[in-house]
């Protein structure tokens, strides 16, 4: 009986190696799982939620918040790869692998007495050393955004594991005109600033980039124009509807007539904006001919006043998304219109054409052909649910590596090759280190190459023919990264293939894992106190 | 110590209740099996000769019907894989309204020849590039066998020969008959455009009692309610229509009325009376003979409406509102008032008449934007079942209208595509090759489902249409009265393309996720009540 049980008995506490053990167990059990998502030959996993909703992911990210872990020690793993993915924007799936592996290699020594103390001493030697290498192993590359290929590269290498062939291509020219349209130089990219909206129907293939914008909404009057061309933009953030008095008022009234004159007196205060509206348009009309005007308005517009708008010829959206007002004037031009004095042709968007597309009952309205934009639609299209989010997750990480590639334009070769010439480096290094801590070294570096293992394993290739002909190929030409070619199983030079990793993203896969296979290491108790909240499972073995 | 229990794998880190399948033996092939079981159920719904399905819903609502659209809707499948199968043939519904029933079957019979072939031992990847590469060719070979065009959409005869096919599998014996309503109902409203054909445009009302024969195509539309007012038919009237509630206007503002008299509460009224006198005559004045209302029509407004002699409708749902506005030409007034010159609409004539004892509104009008097909037999099951058939007639209607081409049907195109697959599948190398030829038998199942419902040996039909599309005759197909053989063209048995194109994608969409997929991770099964959509939509 531990200590614990005598303070607490309905305490559940696991001690020593066994501790261990379940800890290992957990990082183990988690990598098989995710093992197969790696590379672009990855399989699909099928996620069945609680009431039968379906998802597809390729994507470790995803996996793991959908996956309803209940172990400790795996939601801790699960945690902080996603964080990974919070940060950067990709690597959750390596996180999990290399944290897996570091336990796995480290768990051999352990068998053998070792403390595991000295285990985490080599492995914290390992990385800090490691970290030296990757920046000078990286190629710097100071002009990205201004090298459209070379960024299309990057963004490949992340939407290759996330989706099927045919559609990354496609995807990967998206994500870029997507990215260079909103940056703006010398200002930190915001990707909000990207709009990705879905339309259920059709095939996945027809995903594209709208240069403006695409509002989930349309017109609520039947007579307003479903398409129009030349068009002016007024963002407006006035509502066009009665708002009832902050005070609480009454109206008293002794004849019909008298409440006939309240109504119109109510009514006026609303038709006066609107008036206001029309007739700047009307002046807006005549001075530049064949131009048409469309509002939208972040707040109402009730059914008169719409039923006004209409017979004017002007297309009036209501309660428009702020996101939306925001991006609208971004990519159309103008400002947002909060009074509808003094209204001004400068403070107006402009665009080629606007048009409505109907699906079912949900109205689309197109705003395109802008000038100078600095906001754009990704339209996914797709014929289900979960083809549709996998699409959105996917456009999600590759936007974020393209972002994160032109704020720290170092990167690294993909294909596993960063990962053997990395394990080669440490393995030289190991003998400049001092000690028992060389075991630990040597555990860290035998894990990097997981990896390289993982991208065979997935693509049908024998595992250590494939990994030892590369560490060949690297060790006769080391100044030539080399990684693997998942169609043919043979090397490749991953530089010259167009296979980029961004470095901030190895880097902190490789940092956070280690930090947690270190902790996951040196515990040496589990506890849980109170009182045991779940029945007792017969079935279970007591401690 | 429950917290860590030592389950191994995933299994143990998941919570409670939730199930993991992994690898081709469990995942896979479960996946197949539920795809086929439910390929199983729909498969003897195919075709003119196809068996009907009583299915009763959660509701206790009971559905006769063989539209696998309607079956698979009813049947809540819950199964994954069999799931996805039923998202590709939700998808076709929307895309082109027809050819539910090839997704399933189609996709069960894929997945069945690929189960053939992973048992063989033949990787799920290889089944996987082949079924790709089979798809892509059959696409592409589906071009050539265009046999007919429809050339005017303004035609009753054309259309009615576009739509007998599709009317034909759900009817048997009423597809004359209905293919010429629905032929009828759809040159009306079709616009100068084809492509943009609503089919929103082609409303159907049922009314129970009479048969089939009685049913009719009314230019305009046919509401279920009687007019509000005494006046019972207009003929070439004036039309205004209000959105709102016809009565006095309110303030939006909480009102009072402040009385310090009798005579005052008495002038009240009267003066209430006078606004709505008057309001009532001003409509009268520009010349409209018929009011209606989306919302309520006070008594006070009724009465000066009768005193008028002014027909009024009141109608309740603002689609339906919407509908009229379009079929008679008018804009919805949305304050109160008399109508001005442009919001009035027209109508040829506008009356009560009953049918079989219910009361209806027609309305006619002259180049009307909405028809109505008033449907008559005897009961609801019937009835619903041939507006399914109305429905999926309109539907080719609209595909027709973006896209002319049609093909041999009655499993002749099938046929043909599996007979050019197998000669493609022999050239291509490598292992993908067996899925391709697997991908030409599981096409082979349209014909053979047709023939078999209709009572012939599927092994007699398909062998004699094989050596039928081997002289050369692409139209050969299933017949399914004589049987075996005879040529789709001649019978005027003809599928839209389209139709068939999107139906193959969709299915092969599914069936490829279904090939990809190696691990299933289910969570507990979630009580309580299915989240609805989300409750704030912008509604008028």
């Amino acid at each position: 009986m531990s200590s614990l049980e005598l303070i607490n008995p309905n305490a559940e506490h696991i001690s020593k190696s066994q501790a261990l053990m379940i800890n290992m167990a957990a990082a183990k059990g988690l990598q098989a799982v995710l093992r197969s998502n790696l590379g672009p030959k990855g399989t699909l996993k099928m996620l069945v939620g609680g009431a039968g909703q379906i998802k597809l992911t390729k994507d470790g990210n995803t996996l793991l918040h959908e996956m309803q872990i209940q172990h400790p020690t795996a939601t801790l793993i699960a945690r902080a790869a996603t964080a990974t993915d919070d940060t950067v924007g990709d690597g959750t799936t390596s996180t999990v692998l290399f944290t897996g592996e570091l336990l796995k290699q480290a768990e051999r020594y352990l068998g053998e007495g070792l403390h595991p103390r000295v285990v985490v001493d080599g492995f914290d030697v390992a990385k800090a050393k490691l970290m030296e290498f990757t920046d000078s192993f990286a190629k710097e590359f100071p002009d990205l955004a201004q090298d459209r290929e070379q960024l299309c590269n990057i963004v490949r290498t992340t939407l290759q594991t996330k989706l099927r062939v045919e559609l990354v291509d496609k995807l990967t020219d998206i994500v870029v005109d997507a990215l260079l349209c909103i940056r703006v130089p010398e200002q930190a990219i915001d990707l909000h600033m990207v709009e990705i909206l879905h339309m259920q129907h059709k095939l996945d293939l027809q995903t594209r980039l709208v240069r403006g914008l695409v509002l989930d909404h349309g017109a609520r009057h039947p007579d307003m124009p479903s398409h129009l061309e030349k068009v002016w933009i007024m963002t407006l953030n006035v509502s066009l509807e009665y708002e009832k008095s902050e005070v609480t008022s009454n109206f008293m009234y002794k004849t019909a007539e008298e409440r006939e004159n309240m109504v119109v007196a109510e009514r006026k205060f609303t038709d006066d904006k609107v008036k206001q509206i029309i007739e700047f348009k009307k002046q807006l009309v005549a001075d530049n001919p064949g131009t048409t005007l469309l509002i939208v308005n972040q707040k109402g517009i009730d059914p008169p006043s719409l039923d006004m708008l209409a017979k004017e010829g002007i297309l009036g959206l209501r309660r428009a998304k702020r996101r939306n007002m925001e991006r609208l004037t971004l990519a159309c031009g103008g400002v947002q219109i909060n009074s509808v004095e003094e209204l001004s042709q400068d403070m107006l968007g402009f665009a080629d054409e606007v048009y409505e597309d109907t699906l079912g009952e949900d109205k689309f309205t197109f705003i395109e052909g802008v000038r100078n934009a600095h906001s754009c639609t990704i339209l996914v299209k797709g014929q289900n649910p979960h083809t549709i989010a996998q699409i959105k997750d996917a456009i999600r990480d590759g936007l974020r590596s393209a972002k994160n590639a032109i704020e720290h334009p170092k990167l690294l070769a993909g294909a596993g090759a960063y990962e053997i010439a990395a394990h080669q480096f440490l393995i030289k290094e190991k003998d400049n280190v001092k000690g028992r801590a060389k075991l630990g070294v040597q555990a860290f570096a035998d894990a990097l190459l997981i990896i390289p293992k993982s991208l065979a394993e997935n693509s049908g290739f024998d595992l250590q023919d494939t990994l030892i002909e590369l560490q060949e190929a690297y060790q006769k030409d080391p100044a030539n990264p080399v990684g693997l070619d998942v169609v043919s199983g043979k090397p490749i030079f991953p530089e010259q293939q167009g296979i980029w990793d961004g470095m901030i993203v190895k880097k902190s896969v490789v940092h956070l894992s280690t930090i947690l296979a270190s902790q996951l290491l040196l515990v040496d108790e589990m506890m849980r106190a109170g009182r045991g909240s779940r029945p007792k499972d017969p079935n279970m073995p007591e401690m | 110590m429950a917290m860590f229990n030592q389950q191994v794998g995933l299994q143990g880190l998941l919570k409670d209740g939730g199930k993991h399948f992994s690898g081709v033996d469990e995942a896979l092939l479960k996946n197949i099996e539920a795809c086929k079981n439910l390929a199983q159920i729909t498969k003897s719904s195919l075709g003119p000769y196809g068996m009907n399905k009583l299915i009763v819903n959660h509701l206790g609502r009971h559905f006769v019907t063989s539209d696998t659209n309607t079956i698979v809707t009813e049947l809540e499948v819950m199964h994954p894989a069999a799931k996805l199968i039923v998202m590709a043939a939700k998808s076709q519904e929307q895309e082109s309204g027809d050819g539910t029933n090839l997704c399933v079957s189609f996709g069960g019979e894929l997945l069945l020849r690929a189960e053939e072939l992973l048992k063989e031992g033949i990787h799920a990847n290889d089944v996987y590039k082949g079924y790709e590469l089979a798809r892509d060719k059959a696409l592409e070979c589906l071009n050539a066998q265009v046999a007919w065009s429809c050339e005017d959409l303004k035609s009753v005869e054309q259309l009615t020969k576009c739509v007998k096919t599709a009317i034909s599998s759900k009817q048997l014996g009423c597809e004359g008959p209905l293919a010429k309503l629905v032929a009828e109902a759809c040159v009306q409203v079709m616009p100068p455009t084809p492509s943009k054909f609503d089919v929103d445009n082609v409303r159907v009302t049922k009314v129970q009692g009479g048969n089939l024969n009685s049913s009719f195509v009314v230019e305009g539309m046919a509401i279920a309610r009687r007019s509000s007012g005494v006046e019972n038919c207009k003929e070439k009237a004036k039309v205004a229509i209000y959105a709102e509630a016809l009565e006095l206007g309110s303030t939006e503002t909480k009102g009072t009325v402040l009385l310090e008299s009798a005579e005052q509460l008495m002038n009240f009224s009267k003066g209430e009376e006078q606004k709505m006198e008057e309001m009532i005559r001003a409509i009268k004045e520009v010349g409209v003979d018929v009011v209606i209302s989306g919302g309520t029509i006070s008594d006070m407004a009724l009465h000066f409406l009768n005193k008028y002699k002014i027909f009024a409708l009141k109608i309740n749902s603002k689609f339906e509102l919407r509908r009229v506005c379009r079929t008679v030409g008018a804009t919805s007034i949305v304050r109160s008032g008399p109508p001005l010159p442009e919001e009035c609409g027209y109508v040829e004539s506008i009356k009560v008449e009953e049918i079989s004892s219910e009361p209806f509104t027609i309305i006619k009008t002259r180049d009307s934007k909405i028809s109505t097909v008033v449907l008559r037999s005897a009961s609801p099951n019937v009835l619903d079942e041939l507006e399914r058939a109305i429905d999926n007639a309109v539907n080719v209607v609209r595909c027709t209208a973006r896209d002319p081409r049609f093909v041999a049907g009655a499993g002749a195109t099938e046929i043909e595509l599996a007979h050019q697959l197998q000669q493609f599948g022999a050239t291509v190398p490598g292992l993908d090759q067996y899925a391709v030829l697997k991908f030409a038998e599981a096409l082979e199942v349209v014909p053979k489902i047709l023939a078999e419902n209709a009572g012939h040996s599927h092994v007699d039909a398909i062998t004699a249409l094989y050596a039928a599309h081997q002289k050369g005759e692409t139209a050969a197909g299933i017949d399914v009265d004589a049987g075996p053989v005879c040529n789709a063209l001649e019978k005027g048995i003809l599928d839209h393309m389209e139709t068939k194109r999107w139906a193959i994608r969709f299915t092969l969409d599914a069936v490829l996720t279904v090939l990809k997929v190696d691990q299933i991770i289910m969570a507990k099964q979630a009580g309580g009540p299915k989240g609805g959509g989300d409750g704030n939509r912008d509604d008028d």
